[in-house]
């Protein structure tokens, strides 16, 4: 806080970057990685790094799914039943219809286009919230999932895509390897592209945005489309590491996919789209997950802490926006 | 000051003295003082942002002032929430509707005391009895059960009088009362207001229309930029031009701007009976081409709701659009900017012009982006900056950087950014909404200054205000509506009193026209 209270007589650059939060959140993935370091050795090894990316490589894809919703002040519901849809049908033409791998991928990325579509159109047509809109589509896509399969998974699924599953450099997973383009395609969004402006201003006053020329219910749509596609592409990188289809992917992904875009200080409201601090909080929730398996505590408690860590997030983003409006109208 | 209040010998009931409030950048109130006494109607007159509705809210409790005293029956009073001025006796008719849509009219009117059987069950055959009491005083047909939502604004004030005087307050405010009521039913509403003035209630009456004023109240106090103009005189020793005068004062420091006849440059915007679904009817009107158009009219007359037609934020009903002379279908604000070059400059610069939590520099590059971005959609580093530098440099936007959170700016430099933003766009035709409000002196002038030389470059200007003395030193020519239509189209002759008096007349003709008179038989007291 003191920091911002300073800022304005530095210079703009030096201002925004010692107001990031990023700098607090390295920094306590670093304090945290000393600790775990401390208390058990084998936080170090090549293997638990490997462990480490390789479930970030899927989550944090999954954050960055609800991040470009929350992006636009909507929520995404259904962003684990349009990835366990999506695994359910790719692993179903890998294995039914014996569909080469890279064309079974690419019709399970349209199939994300078409949830994406659903949630967006439905959403902007009926001007229903987008929580209802994708609670009711996440029971859709769900019960698709359950009913093509009767629940069941698919194993069979074609070699060279698993062994990219799998396989790692060192401690550094393959998969990883896709959810580093991810990242950077979605920075480059924000920072550099027409669309990824257009985005943050519907989030941040869509009238505003709307009187100003922009279409607001195109990028609504769009919006939901991304945020479609990258569950998808979490849920085929998470298929290969798994080396099967599980109807179950995708269950347990709606507290981190909230968790983690929240930790990193995203506004509810919407209007920012903090790309780098997601990752860094991805990094963070890891490590505690990973902490707790390491000092072999109880993993149930991995919820508990989740749940505490958003409340604790979510206050001090509250916090702090309540002392960003007292001093702007003291000035 | 003195010689006018000649204190009567009946009691205050409220009592204000020394009422000052700040909100960041303005200063609402200054130092103002209100005397309402038992058995009598007072009101409470002035333009738009005045002050009058601050008050009122000091008055029920829903701001607290920085300064001053308020006194209920001689008693000092420090009001927290509405709930307490509610409790010490005061109910207010409120100008914004403060009714509960979905809830029916019977469960609004009696919302604040519910009658209550056994103690905690709400008695629903009372609460109906009791509404249709009221209702009946009212002398109108409203089924209790129906929900509000399915009322006309008619009705809807109706149920809001009905529920402030179910509450039996010993001192009533009315904030625009009449707004949307018939002459038949304002004439019965003033009938029990006078009973209730002759039982002893205390009655603040705000309103615009001024034979309301000299028909049912008594006395009253004029505000005039936060200050008041008059305090508590006599109704019977002033007369309307006097009051008038009161209310506007005289014309501010005017920057000279020299009369202009472009009648016959080319029209760049043009009106042809145009009605529209917001409530804009049968509107004709022409802008030419490096003209500055004023749009006067009172809050509500339909100004800002032709400038959303215009930019095809709600749809044309009838009549037609024509740009450069030709035809103009606009479907959206998009349309309105890049094919016809028309831009908007919202009235709400915080809730419609600006992303306050952005940046200036996104804020202004807003309208650009279009047009930086390559076939790729992708933006250049630094060429925002180098569109948007100069309209801040031009418009000498205070900003420590361009990357400054639009949010922490001033209200005056806020204002700019919204203006900033269209100059960026490279308009033709430029909708000004109510520019200065709220906005200091110094860049008022500013401002006003910009928008001459803006029209002597070309640019065609609609400026709507509710600020007269801004309304006769800008504008070439000067259309007023009332009530949604066209009052008439006044030549500016940049002479204040004069234009003030021909607006002040337009405005009143139509809006007490004969015929609709007050029977004079309610209006006599008993």
């Amino acid at each position: 806080m003191r920091v911002a209270t300073l800022s304005p007589h530095r210079s703009g650059r030096v201002y925004a970057l010692a107001n990031r939060e990023w700098v607090w959140l390295a920094g306590i993935v670093v304090l945290m990685s000393i600790g775990l370091t401390i208390l058990e050795p084998n936080f170090l090894s090549q293997f638990n790094f490997y462990v480490l990316l390789r479930g970030i490589a899927v989550t944090l894809i999954v954050a960055y799914a609800q991040l470009m919703v929350l992006v636009v002040g909507q929520l995404n519901l259904s962003v684990g039943a349009t990835g366990g849809m999506v695994a359910i049908c790719t692993g179903g033409m890998m294995e039914v219809w014996g569909l080469p791998a890279l064309v079974s991928i690419a019709l399970g990325l349209l199939i994300g286009v078409a949830a994406g579509l659903a949630n967006g159109l439905l959403t902007t047509r009926t001007g229903i919230n987008g929580f209802i809109i994708t609670l009711a589509t996440a029971s859709a896509f769900t019960g698709i999932t359950i009913g093509l399969n009767d629940a069941k998974p698919y194993y069979d699924l074609p070699n060279r895509y698993v062994e990219f599953g799998q396989g790692r450099i060192g401690p550094f997973p393959y998969i990883a390897i896709v959810t580093a383009i991810v990242g950077v395609l979605l920075w480059v969004l924000f920072e550099r592209t027409l669309l990824g402006r257009q985005i943050l201003a519907v989030g941040g006053n869509p009238r505003a945005a709307e009187l100003s020329g922009i279409q607001v219910h195109r990028i609504l749509v769009i919006v939901f489309v991304i945020s479609a596609v990258l569950s998808s592409i979490a849920a085929i990188i998470l298929m290969a590491r798994l080396g099967s289809a599980q109807p179950s992917i995708g269950s347990d992904w709606l507290l981190p996919s909230f968790a983690i875009p929240i930790v990193a200080g995203i506004a509810l409201s919407g209007g920012n789209a903090p790309i780098v601090n997601t990752a860094l909080a991805a990094f963070l929730i890891a490590l505690i997950d990973n902490g707790l398996v390491l000092t072999k505590a109880d993993p149930y408690w991995i919820q508990f802490l989740l749940g505490a860590i958003i409340l604790g997030a979510v206050g001090l983003n509250r916090l702090r926006a309540v002392r960003e409006a007292k001093q702007a109208s003291l000035s | 000051m003195s010689a006018t209040i000649q204190a009567p010998a009946r009691t205050s009931a409220l009592e204000l003295r020394g009422i000052r409030k700040a909100f960041p950048g303005v200063l609402a109130l200054d130092d103002v003082d209100l005397v309402l006494r038992s058995g009598e109607i007072h009101a409470l007159v002035g333009e738009n942002g005045a002050g009058k509705s601050t008050l009122l809210k000091i008055i029920t409790g829903i701001y607290r002032p920085d300064e001053g005293t308020v006194k209920v029956d001689g008693v000092l009073q420090s009001f927290g929430s509405p709930r307490d001025a509610l409790q010490a006796g005061i109910g207010i008719v409120h100008q914004e509707r403060n009714l509960i849509p979905r809830f029916s009219v019977a469960e609004n009117i009696t919302l604040e005391q519910p009658p209550v059987r056994n103690g905690q069950w709400v008695d629903r055959a009372r609460m109906r009895q009791e509404s249709e009491r009221w209702l009946e005083l009212l002398e109108v047909s409203i089924d209790p059960d129906q929900p509000v939502e399915n009322l006309s604004v008619a009705h809807r004030q109706l149920v809001e009088i009905a529920k402030a005087l179910s509450l039996r307050s010993r001192i009533l405010l009315l904030d625009e009362p009449t707004a949307s009521l018939t002459p038949h039913e304002t004439a019965v509403l003033f009938d029990i207001l006078k009973r209730l003035r002759d039982e002893g209630v205390a009655i603040l009456f705000v309103s615009h229309k001024l034979e309301e004023i000299f028909a049912i109240c008594d006395r009253v106090t004029v505000l005039r930029d936060g200050k008041e103009a008059a305090l508590d005189r006599g109704l019977e020793t002033l007369d309307r031009d006097e009051l008038v005068t009161l209310m506007i004062g005289r014309a501010e420091q005017v920057s000279d701007f020299q009369q202009r006849d472009l009648n016959d440059a080319l029209p760049a915007l043009e009106l042809r009976n145009v009605t529209s679904s917001a409530g804009p009817t049968d509107i004709s009107l022409i802008l030419h081409t490096g003209e500055i158009l004023g749009l006067y009219g009172l809050v509500g007359a339909g100004r800002t709701e032709v400038a959303r037609t215009i930019i095809g934020d709600v749809p044309l009903l009838s009549g037609e659009l024509m740009v450069d002379g030709q035809p103009a279908r606009i479907g959206d604000a998009r349309e309105a900017l890049e094919r016809y070059r028309i831009g908007y400059v919202s009235e709400n610069r915080q809730t419609e012009g600006l992303i306050l939590s952005h940046s200036v520099l996104s804020n202004v590059a807003m309208t650009v982006w279009d047009r930086l971005a390559n076939m790729l959609g992708w933006i250049q580093s630094g060429s925002e900056r180098s569109a948007v530098a100069p309209f801040i440099s031009r418009l000498q936007v205070k900003t420590p950087t361009l990357e400054q959170q639009v949010g922490n700016l001033s209200g005056g430099n806020q204002q700019k950014v919204s203006l900033a933003k269209w100059l960026a766009a490279e308009t033709s035709i430029l909708i000004i909404d109510e520019p200065t409000v709220g906005i200091d002196v110094k860049t008022k002038h500013e401002l006003h200054e910009l928008i001459w030389e803006l029209s002597n470059q070309g640019l065609s200007i609609l400026l709507i205000s509710s600020d007269m003395p801004e309304m006769v030193q800008l504008a070439d020519r000067i259309v007023v509506m009332v009530d949604r239509r066209l009052a008439g189209t006044l030549p500016n002759s940049r002479d204040y009193d004069e234009m003030s008096q021909k607006i002040m007349e337009l405005i009143h003709r139509r809006a007490d026209p004969p015929g609709t008179e007050i029977p004079p038989e309610l209006l006599s007291a008993q």
